[in-house]
């Protein structure tokens, strides 16, 4: 499906929110960090969740990893931002590493479980080290330029996608998705399946890890209840499951559409926003369970059909 | 109908009427063609055998007629066709399946699996008067009742499933594959209560793999193989039928 | 790492050894003991709940044996993880069928081309190709595209059995690839799987379609309660008093 025509588009889409600082303000700048930091999670978590069939409740944990990475080096040993995002990096995937040993081989909803477990475990352990700051939290060096964080963001959302893209055509990949279709069935056909659901928990920790670090230098402050926050990690999830778990764009168009019109519901109806984006929510799984880039996939099939039919499956 | 004094059942046995009508019955799934065509009749009173090899379609049958998948043909019970009514109406009517695999209520005790078949029932105190009947037919529940179903051997749950199906005052019970991972002992015992059943007025299909155990108690029986009826009569002329064989093992081994 | 039996070594592509599978006291399978030689197919036939499937689950890596060994080859694999095992060779159908429902018809035959014998292929154009072939020599050549949840019964089968076929398998283990079919199915199966000993894999089949044994194996062997009872040529297994009563029941007087 990505012809040179999809290309194209991309690329023109990448280059206009490139150019975005040029033409937008700052108020539009600052949503644009936050959303592209947010697509980059989801997309990231896609890469677990939505590839490989394993739901993990612990991305905040990478993305909290990342970002005491870039505040500990930048703050504690005086190094300079990159460093930090490496050791942020570092951190981020040993961690999933060695937690992905321990926690992948449990099924379905007892992974999710375990690893919604070890954000209050990180946020217990972070608020009694000394060099993390303990639970006051650490405060960065002030770099005043959103520019640049924006810049940031949207390599790293390129980088993140590019990377799910490879992994839809690549071999890798198809070993993921057969691990989340029938993981037996894929270890009896030649799947090293621990390798493989590790190395994808990496991969994903990766990507959280380093949005965690631009974050908290554009932030300028972290603590631990604000970066390991487990709304966070569900806030990823809804985006990456409304835009197209599995996909290579969904969870990306998934975070910009759910951002805006969070943020258009918040300026416009103040007092039941939170309310009016549960209702979204909820009627987009009833009506398009598979997310947005499965609807665009299928509309052209079935058409209007296509909700009436999500409607009468959920109808046992 | 009125149920014979002191009986479990609810049928007046030795009038030979039939209870169950199967006439070219047709189901599968899907694609997969399970049962062509098969016919068969059960009357009041009887013990009737359905015996064939693993796959011949005998559990897709009871499925089909106790009307948990969907299927082509005529099924009547009672004279009543069975076409347009779902498994609860079957029920309801007196048609009780006990399943392959007993299928019992693991964490409940044997007393509450009792009370579970007869869940539909208003009649309080037959109730109570049919959990000791049942314990006097299967003493070896009656030590066990407080037990957890899920905690018995193979033999008691195939017990405690049987009572459970007699606790709904069944009409014609239908049991799938009785003696499976039993051993021959037990499945002897339960073969036994079957005939007290039958004395009770309850009327039995009989789905089994075991030929012999099955044709022991039974008085008529029918042979399946892919799904077709192959051979019918009684028990004495199935128990030396070599067809019988055949069925199960193929033609070589004549 | 056992050394290669004296004058069974290269003959025998399968020998498994006293192999027993117990699940908290109860034995499913006993002490069992048999041989699968290059290019033969054989039958494995018995009642419901002897134990076939635990068997076989253990020759292929889903289960791993109480006791006993398994040799392919004559290398031990009793240790090896099943993905471990396909990469050596063996392949298997499974009775309760394992596709994968949200790819494609090829996309589920590629990833055994993929990932299969050897390690499989790593280009996905090669695999793909493969992949194919596999798909053309089971009939589903003409449904490559669509997705394998959209298959029907017969259909389902015949993926299965490509999927494992795209393996490149050296050892194809069967489980029940007749349940269902129709006489005309069954006759095109019978013929698929000639074929695919053609080829020189050699075949395991555990049956219950009596005429799937008769036409296909040589040899047969039978399970009974977990245990072998008889082990020989076709004709002579399936007149043999011990296999009648297996299936039939005991006699009552």
């Amino acid at each position: 499906m990505k012809s040179t025509a999809g290309i194209v588009v991309s690329a023109v889409v990448v280059a206009l929110l490139a150019a975005l600082p040029w033409y937008g303000n700052t108020v539009m700048l600052q949503f644009g960090i936050s959303v592209l930091l947010l697509a980059t999670l989801a997309q990231g978590w896609n890469i677990i969740g939505g590839y490989t069939g394993y739901a993990s409740f612990g991305n905040s944990v990478f993305y909290g990893l990342g970002a005491y990475g870039v505040a500990i080096a930048m703050t504690q040993f005086n190094l300079p931002f990159w460093v930090g995002m490496l050791l942020g990096l570092a951190l981020a995937v040993v961690f999933a590493a060695l937690l992905g040993l321990a926690v992948l081989r449990l099924r379905g909803h007892y992974f999710a479980i375990a690893t919604l477990g070890l954000a209050f475990i990180m946020t217990a352990i972070v608020s009694n080290l000394e060099i993390a700051g303990r639970n006051i939290g650490l405060v960065l060096p002030l770099l005043k330029s959103d520019v640049l964080f924006y810049e940031l963001a949207l390599g790293l959302l390129v980088l993140v996608t590019l990377t799910v893209l490879w992994l839809s055509r690549s071999r890798f990949g198809l070993g993921l998705v057969a691990i989340r279709e029938n993981e037996e069935g894929a270890a009896v056909m030649g799947v090293n399946t621990t390798l493989y659901k590790v190395l994808a928990f990496m991969l994903s920790a990766a990507f959280t890890g380093l949005a965690g670090g631009i974050y908290a230098y554009y932030i300028t402050f972290i603590d631990p209840v604000g970066v390991f926050d487990v709304s966070l990690n569900v806030k990823m999830i809804i985006m990456a499951v409304f835009g197209g778990p599995g996909s290579v764009l969904g969870p990306v168009v998934g975070a910009f559409v759910l951002s805006t019109i969070s943020e258009v519901l918040a300026t416009k109806v103040t007092s039941f926003a939170s309310m009016f984006f549960g209702i979204v929510i909820v009627i987009a799984v009833v009506f398009m369970p598979r997310g947005i880039a499965h609807l665009v996939e299928n509309f052209r099939r079935t058409g209007w059909r296509y909700f009436a039919g999500n409607v009468r499956t959920h109808r046992l | 109908m009125s149920a014979v004094a002191g009986g479990i059942g609810a049928a007046v046995p030795g009038n030979g009427k039939p209870l169950l009508e199967v006439a070219h019955l047709s189901a599968g799934y899907g694609e997969m063609q399970v049962l062509r065509s098969i016919s068969l009749t059960v009357r009041q009173a009887e013990i009737v055998a359905m015996v064939g090899g693993n796959g011949a379609g005998k559990t897709t049958l009871l499925r089909a007629i106790s009307r948990l998948i969907p299927s082509r043909g005529d099924v009547a019970f009672d004279g009543h066709p069975l076409a347009g009514t779902t498994a609860d109406d079957v029920f309801a009517m007196g048609l009780v399946q006990v399943p392959e695999g007993r299928q019992l209520f693991d964490r409940m005790s044997v007393e509450e699996n009792l009370r579970m078949g007869a869940y539909r029932r208003r009649d309080t105190p037959a109730i109570t008067h049919d959990l000791d009947r049942m314990y006097a037919i299967f003493p070896r529940l009656a030590d066990r009742r407080r037990q957890l179903a899920g905690s018995m051997s193979g033999g008691e749950q195939q017990m405690c499933a049987m009572a459970r199906a007699l606790m709904a005052k069944p009409r014609l019970m239908m049991v799938d594959e009785m003696s499976l991972g039993l051993a021959p002992v037990i499945v002897d015992l339960l073969l036994e209560t079957m005939t007290r059943i039958r004395t009770e007025g309850v009327t039995v299909l009989l789905v089994e793999q075991d030929v012999h155990a099955a044709l022991s108690v039974a008085d008529r029986g029918y042979v399946m193989e892919t799904g077709e009826i192959v051979r019918e009569g009684t028990a004495r002329e199935l128990e030396s039928d070599p067809e019988v064989q055949r069925a199960y093992l193929g033609d070589i081994a004549l | 790492m056992a050394t290669p039996a004296t004058s069974s070594g290269s003959e025998h592509i399968l020998d498994v050894r006293g192999v027993t599978k117990r699940f908290h006291g109860l034995v499913a399978v006993n002490d069992v003991t048999f041989h699968l030689r290059r290019g033969e197919i054989l039958g494995l036939i018995g009642p419901n709940g002897a134990g076939k499937t635990t068997l076989v689950s253990m020759v292929n890596g889903t289960m791993q044996p109480s006791a006993g060994d398994i040799l392919f080859e004559g290398q031990s694999v009793r240790a090896l993880p099943a993905f471990r095992r396909a990469h050596l060779g063996i392949g298997r159908t499974f009775q309760v069928m394992k596709p994968f429902p949200g790819m494609s018809v090829l996309e589920n035959a590629s990833v055994g081309a993929l990932f299969g014998a050897k390690g499989g292929e790593h280009s996905l154009r090669r695999a793909r190709e493969q992949a194919r072939e596999s798909l053309e020599f089971v009939g589903l050549g003409k449904r490559i595209t669509q997705r394998a949840d959209a298959l029907g019964g017969p259909d389902r089968k015949r993926l299965e059995l490509a999927k494992a076929l795209a393996m490149q398998p050296r050892l194809l283990l069967l489980d029940e690839v007749m349940a269902g079919l129709n006489h005309v199915e069954i006759e095109e199966v019978i013929e698929d799987i000639r074929k695919v000993r053609d080829r020189g894999i050699s075949i395991l089949v555990i049956e219950h379609v009596m005429k799937a044994i008769t036409s296909l194996s040589d040899r047969v062997f039978v399970l009974h309660h977990g245990e072998k009872i008889v082990e020989g040529p076709t004709d002579e297994v399936l007149r043999d008093p011990r296999v009648v009563e297996a299936y039939l029941g005991k006699k009552r007087t």
